[in-house]
């Protein structure tokens, strides 16, 4: 695997769905099945696609398509139930919104557990820190509980870490949406710095302008299942068609007020 | 190894994160296995004092140190039950070696028994002198918390996916504690004087025994452990750290969809 490259073969995973997953010993001794329940979710059915690294890839698709599913296990958090998976080089993940922060632990003290957690040791982590921090735009509040944070400051606190962390791989789930429009660009350039430096972008988002401004490759998942995987100007308008918000007719500009 | 600063990270988390906010903070670590002590020391040394021909001379050291050793294995064990479940957001959300976690509370467990054993070990030499034989206690406890560590990772894995582990062994460890040889030496045991078979189980069936005898044998008694004892801590180790790492990175897959 090269850094910055991406493999999934067939690669295929369910979830359980039934309320009360948490099974005791006691069942297992005793034997009694829970039958019925509803069947399990195929969040991905045979799903194949290779990414070359310093390509920058959007996924769309309905709610419930298999987007972040197919980002968690591209980031090794859920293993496959069959097929193969390999990402090549340090992968970075912005999954969730202050995902792995400690809720009484300052941002700062954050930034350095959040380090840790890709493997990076204290030299390291304290010779970005400024960096990290000025990027951010936090300020004093960089020394305050997360638990005080709101969702654009975990939003700024968890890119500004994964901005520096030397990423080969970016994936970025639905974040950026809560960033106001300035930290978005802002985020939008240190990607784009990111990729010119060799950098994989995956991108999941709803945003299509954000996906048509940041990817050049677009892959629509539904139901599981891959159904599209082409340039992003191809690709736009089959989602559209697929999600039914195309517009037949180029919408006419007009001043307020003006009757069309 | 790359995350040894994660490492760290987990065990500054395990501690503040279980005290956080009370006066005393870390204290309590220490706290509530002094009072512990204390009580027992009460209980036994001073209301009940035990005393015959076959009890130790020094009855309430020969209980406190067997219960030192006991203090650390219960509650290590304990708290790394649910500790993947407590840290569950990090599963679910980050990649990382998740032996860091139950790792680190083992090791929080380790610094407050160390830190019982210092106090406890200077006492002991005051009362009964000591030998050369205390040089080997580093090593006994090197096996203590290879063979805690094993169980502690084979438990927090297995309760992630079985809920009742926890209460189970909570249950198991309260009998556990009478049958092990913290309050009496099997051997020594007028009633069981002719029962080979008992004591032979209660010194050697209880994993945890040997463990307490070895202990116990270097700082109160000041004499190496016999090598039977010696042998069954450093093999019990072995194997309690290699099955307990095995079964864990086994069943450690689905951890992010089941905590």
């Amino acid at each position: 695997m090269r850094p910055g490259e991406i493999v999934l073969e067939h690669a295929s995973r369910a979830f359980s769905v039934k309320a009360d997953r948490g099974r005791t010993l006691k069942e297992m001794l005793i034997g009694r099945r829970r039958a019925g329940g509803p069947a399990p979710v195929e969040a991905l059915r045979d799903v194949s696609l290779r990414i070359e690294p310093g390509e920058t890839v959007g996924i769309v698709g309905r709610n419930g398509a298999g987007k972040t599913s197919t980002l968690r296990v591209l980031s090794g958090i859920v293993p496959l139930n069959s097929g193969r998976v390999a990402c090549g080089g340090q992968v970075v993940a912005q999954l969730e919104l202050g995902a792995g922060f400690g809720r009484d632990f300052s941002g700062r003290e954050n930034i350095f557990l959040n380090g840790a957690l890709h493997g990076l040791s204290k030299e390291q982590i304290e010779a970005r820190i400024e960096a990290i921090v000025d990027f951010s735009e936090l300020g004093d509040f960089v020394d305050a509980p997360v638990a005080t944070y709101s969702s654009g400051m975990f939003l700024r606190l968890g890119f500004a870490i994964a901005a520096h962390l030397d990423a080969d791989v970016l994936l970025i789930d639905e974040v950026l949406a809560v960033g106001d429009e300035a930290f978005q660009r802002k985020c939008e350039a240190r990607i784009a710095d990111q990729i010119a430096d060799g950098a994989t972008l995956v991108l999941v988002s709803h945003d299509a302008a954000l996906i048509e401004r940041t990817c050049r490759r677009l892959i629509v998942l539904d139901g599981g299942e891959k159904i599209f995987d082409g340039p992003v100007d191809e690709g736009m308008p089959f989602y559209h068609r697929l999600m039914g918000t195309a517009d037949e007719v180029p919408p006419v500009p007009c001043e307020p007020g003006e009757r069309v | 190894m790359a995350y040894r600063y994660l490492f760290e990270q987990m065990v500054r988390r395990e501690l503040r994160q279980k005290y956080k906010g009370s006066a005393l903070g870390v204290l309590w670590y220490l706290i509530n296995p002094l009072v512990l002590m204390g009580a027992y020391y009460l209980m036994f040394g001073v209301l009940f004092k035990v005393a015959g021909p076959a009890s130790p001379e020094h009855y309430p050291l020969f209980l406190l140190v067997g219960l030192v050793v006991w203090i650390f294995f219960s509650q290590a064990v304990l708290s790394s039950a649910p500790s993947l479940l407590d840290q569950g957001a990090l599963v679910r959300k980050a990649r990382f070696p998740r032996e860091t976690i139950p790792g680190s509370v083992v090791t929080v467990q380790l610094v407050t028994f160390l830190a019982l054993i210092a106090l406890l070990t200077p006492i002991t030499i005051a009362f009964r002198g000591t030998g050369a034989a205390l040089l080997a206690l580093p090593l006994i406890l090197a096996c203590l918390f290879a063979f805690v560590l094993g169980l502690a990772l084979a438990v927090s894995v297995l309760h992630a996916y079985f809920r009742d582990v926890a209460p189970i062994l909570s249950a198991a460890l309260l009998p556990w504690f009478f049958l092990s040889p913290i309050f009496f030496d099997p051997a020594t045991l007028p009633q069981l004087s002719s029962e080979t078979t008992a004591i032979f189980v209660l010194e050697w069936v209880n994993p945890v025994a040997p463990f307490i005898v070895a202990v116990r044998d270097v700082v109160y008694d000041g004499v190496l452990p016999q090598t039977s004892v010696l042998a069954y801590v450093v093999i019990a180790a072995a194997i309690a750290l290699a099955g307990g790492l095995a079964l864990f990175r086994r069943m450690q897959g689905e951890l992010a969809v089941v905590v």
